[in-house]
């Protein structure tokens, strides 16, 4: 299952597109709109590596976007380092949670892997609030200083992480650590037997997941130009799935393509804020009734096969 | 003849159960040996126990004049020690080729080129070449059988234990798949460990038995041997999988080891 | 002193009601329902709507309150949750879609200013230098005497041990004969109606917004995790554990730390000792 032709070319044609719809609504608020839809793709993919290719589903990635987040803030707010910094910092204090959680929960199953890992986010969250001597509390930290002047550079900047980020996913799903992450979902005892270092490799693959989501959050963090115990919310992590399931589960793209389809729509419906949870959670149960296999990736496959 | 297995005073309890009692024996290098009993007779906790899924109470085991203490499964599978499962368990989703390709990624045996094209050699070699590309989900229990098979092979192990590889078997499946396992004996050279509690499958394959009973090991011998053992017979007494003493032998695999 | 002591048995006994539904319905189905949080809004919005819209007595506004939410739980398990049961991830998704629309609904049809709740009793008692309400009492009481009621249907009635032996055994279900699907609505029924009931309780002196069934949720989760899930000796003692670990916490040191309590008790239960400390259920 290699790159082919076909592929090369769809990652062109979106990414073109990604990189004109800024310009066709020419103002700022669009472009933030749009700048906030990559991350979440970012977010998305992230989680799918792990959690889409091992069925390992991780209820709380909003560690790894808080984690990020707050270390951009912390890095420039609180010790005034420029901003560029937080790119290299975040993913490694993503990580470092990472271990610290996806150690002792290695040998969890299912469900209650998603409830340590939620409940992991929570108490990071609480935390937050606890000591907010040196977060802020609930206000958390403000005045993070933007990365570049413009809107628009800044949106181009974002577009490239989100396309490197998803390109590197993607190719390592399609390698061989893709049909081990695969085969851990199938049956673990039978990795094993197969000589596979199964504990290795869930926790290799959350790491990675976690790094990505990290810098997802810096980005993030340099959007706002302020960073609060939101990003460690529940509701955060349950959003970036319904994205991931819209986008198909294992595809790394279809996420990102969830991501960016469930940000704009419900910003088409910002003049009905309160609706907005209302979409998400109508399109969960649609998703999880009728098309457990998602919206987008089935799509792709489809015209793909007509394509090639 | 060297030895390639040794176990001595393996124990296991599960709280008041002790389904391994004390159970000790040697296998040497290619040959092919059997273990018998009825159920619960502790046969594939030993299985585990010598596999690494589960951890053994007291004992010693030398695998390859290297003792195996404590040691998670994908380990002892990387020196050489590889096994099926009794319930096949494929990883469901992927295609049959892809299933054999997992075990070729394991370290012991990555080096040795694609893992795809590795994998295609094994299946042919187990008579599943054609539906490599198939979803493992569409597989008969025989077929299921086969793919275990090849994915125990492909991490090349010095001993192959298989758990009840006819179990669930029509009599259709079941001679194909003994005359491969014996053609793999021949060919490989590999040691042999197998479990089944079906007698007459078993005693045409093999060149030795353990019989077990309750945990415990109660004869070692070849399968005349073991058929006449006293002890062996009355394990046996009312359970359906014994068959009569009278039963032939096939003279091809049998012999004192 | 006295303080706690009775503050930290009405905080128990409400999580107690949560906490043993909760487990229950986990127990004999397998299903972990995070929309148990909603049963206990809907009780206390239901108790208000029955009383101020309705202008019904209180005693039949609660009692409607119960059984309205009991139905809503029988209904949502066999149209939104049966259909899943094969996957336990979807099962928590689809509760808490439901949890979010619920409590979506309710921001929509009820504001999200707080909603009063009249007391069923207005004295205030003066015990040992400090006063209590006796609705609180109240609450203590109700909880104690439904949990009660509970365990007297479980052990006296077939109904109820065929529930209790479900909740401990799922295969024994096979052997009793008895229509599983049935049982699942049945003790959904109990699960959302002891879930109502503690909302209907607690309305009168806890703030009554939309969002009020997420802290319960959350702590009913962490009771049932540690004192295993399944368990309802286990929900009990846990419920009391954590009842009085978050009263003497948000008394002796602060409000914030108490609420940290429940998640890391989930976090290092799963870690430790994933059945639970009186469960058998495995999560490994």
């Amino acid at each position: 299952m290699g790159i082919l032709k076909v592929d090369r070319l769809a990652v062109l044609l979106a990414s073109a597109a990604l990189a004109t719809a800024p310009l066709l609504f020419d103002n700022t608020y669009a472009i933030g709109v749009l700048t906030v839809a990559l991350c979440f793709g970012m977010w998305s993919a992230s989680w799918d590596f792990m959690s889409g290719l091992t069925g390992r589903e991780n209820f709380g990635h909003s560690l790894f976007i808080g984690a990020g987040a707050y270390t951009a803030g912390f890095l420039n707010v609180q010790f005034g380092l420029s901003p560029w910094w937080s790119l290299a910092a975040a993913p490694v204090c993503a990580v470092l949670f990472s271990l610290v959680i996806g150690i002792p929960t290695l040998r969890l199953k299912g469900p209650y892997f998603a409830l340590a890992m939620l409940s992991g986010a929570a108490v990071m969250q609480n935390l937050t609030i606890i000591f907010s001597k040196y977060t802020g509390g609930q206000d958390g930290l403000n005045g993070l200083d933007p990365m570049l002047d413009s809107p628009l550079a800044y949106y181009y900047l974002v577009l490239i992480f989100l396309i490197v980020s998803t390109i590197i996913l993607k190719v390592v799903a399609n390698s061989t650590w893709g049909t081990i992450l695969r085969a851990i979902r199938g049956d673990e005892a039978s990795c094993q037997a197969c000589g596979i270092n199964v504990n290795f490799y869930k926790i290799a693959s959350l790491m990675i997941s976690a790094a990505f989501a990290g810098l997802g959050g810096a980005l993030y963090a340099h959007y706002q130009l302020q960073v609060g115990p939101d990003l460690f919310a529940i509701v955060l992590s349950i959003n970036i799935i319904i994205m991931v399931y819209v986008g198909g589960l294992g595809s790394i793209y279809g996420p990102v393509g969830g991501a960016i389809l469930l940000n704009v729509l419900t910003e088409s419906l910002r003049a009905f804020s309160e609706y907005r949870l209302w979409v998400y959670t109508l399109v969960l149960i649609f998703i999880l009734f009728f098309m457990p296999q998602g919206l987008i990736a089935p799509l792709w496959r489809r015209i793909r096969s007509f394509v090639a | 003849m060297t030895t390639l297995l040794e176990v001595y005073g393996l124990n296991k309890r599960f709280g008041g159960l002790h389904a391994v009692r004390d159970v000790s024996f040697t296998l040497q290098t290619g040959s092919i040996t059997g273990v018998l009993g009825p159920n619960g007779a502790g046969k594939t906790t030993m299985f585990n126990l010598l596999t690494g899924f589960i951890a053994f109470d007291t004992g010693t085991i030398n695998f390859d004049g290297q003792p195996l203490v404590r040691l998670a499964p994908h380990r002892i599978v990387n020196r050489g020690l590889a096994r099926t499962f009794q319930l096949a368990r494929p990883f469901v989703g992927m295609s049959v080729l892809e299933n054999v390709e997992v075990a070729c990624l394991a370290p012991r045996v990555r080096a040795e080129g694609k893992a795809a094209s590795r994998a295609q050699a094994l299946l042919d070699q187990v008579g599943l070449g054609e539906k490599s590309h198939q979803l493992v989900d569409v597989l008969s229990y025989g077929d299921l059988r086969r793919l275990e098979i090849a994915r125990a092979l492909a991490t090349h192990p010095k001993l192959l234990l298989l758990d009840e590889p006819f179990a669930g078997l029509g009599a259709a499946e079941i001679q194909p798949l003994a005359d491969l396992i014996r053609a793999l004996h021949r060919s490989e050279g590999t040691t042999i460990l197998i479990i089944e509690h079906k007698l007459s499958e078993l005693m045409q394959l093999v060149q030795g038995v353990i019989a077990m009973d309750f945990g415990e090991i109660v004869a070692i011998g070849s399968p005349p041997e073991i058929v006449r053992n006293p002890r062996v017979v009355e394990a046996y007494i009312g359970k359906e999988d014994f068959d009569a003493p009278g039963l032939a032998i096939r003279g091809d695999g049998v012999g004192a080891t | 002193m006295v303080q706690i002591l009775v503050y930290g048995a009405v905080i128990s006994a409400i999580y107690a009601m949560l906490a043993v539904g909760f487990t229950l319905i986990f127990g004999v189905a397998r299903i972990l329902n995070l929309a148990h949080g909603s049963f206990y809004a809907l009780g206390a919005y239901g108790v208000y709507t029955f009383t101020a819209v309705a202008h019904l007595p209180l005693w039949l506004a609660s009692v409607l309150a119960v059984l309205f939410v009991a139905v809503f739980g029988m209904a949502m398990e066999r149209v939104l949750v049966r259909p899943l049961r094969r996957s336990m991830l979807a099962v928590l998704l689809i509760t808490l879609a439901v949890a979010l629309m619920v409590e979506q609904v309710l921001l929509l049809v009820f504001g999200s200013e707080a909603r009063n709740v009249p007391s069923m009793v207005n004295a205030t008692y003066h015990f040992a230098g400090v006063d209590i309400s006796a609705q609180r009492l109240l609450a203590l009481l109700g909880g104690i005497l439904i949990l009660t009621g509970l365990w007297l249907f479980m052990q006296r009635t077939r109904l109820g041990s065929a529930i209790l032996a479900i909740s401990q055994d799922a295969e024994a279900a096979q052997y009793m004969g008895i229509p599983s699907d049935r049982i699942y609505s049945i003790v959904m029924g109990l699960s959302a109606g002891i879930a109502a009931a503690a909302g209907v309780l607690v309305a009168p002196f806890q703030t009554v917004i939309p969002g009020m069934g997420l802290l319960p949720l959350v702590k009913a989760f962490a009771i049932v995790v540690v004192g295993g899930l399944g368990s309802i000796p286990g929900s009990i003692v846990g419920a009391l554990l954590l009842g009085y670990t978050e009263t003497i916490i948000a008394f002796k040191i602060s409000i914030e730390w108490s609420q940290i309590v429940s998640v890391a008790a989930v976090l290092i239960t799963l870690i430790l000792r994933p059945a639970g400390f009186f469960g058998k259920r495995a999560a490994f």
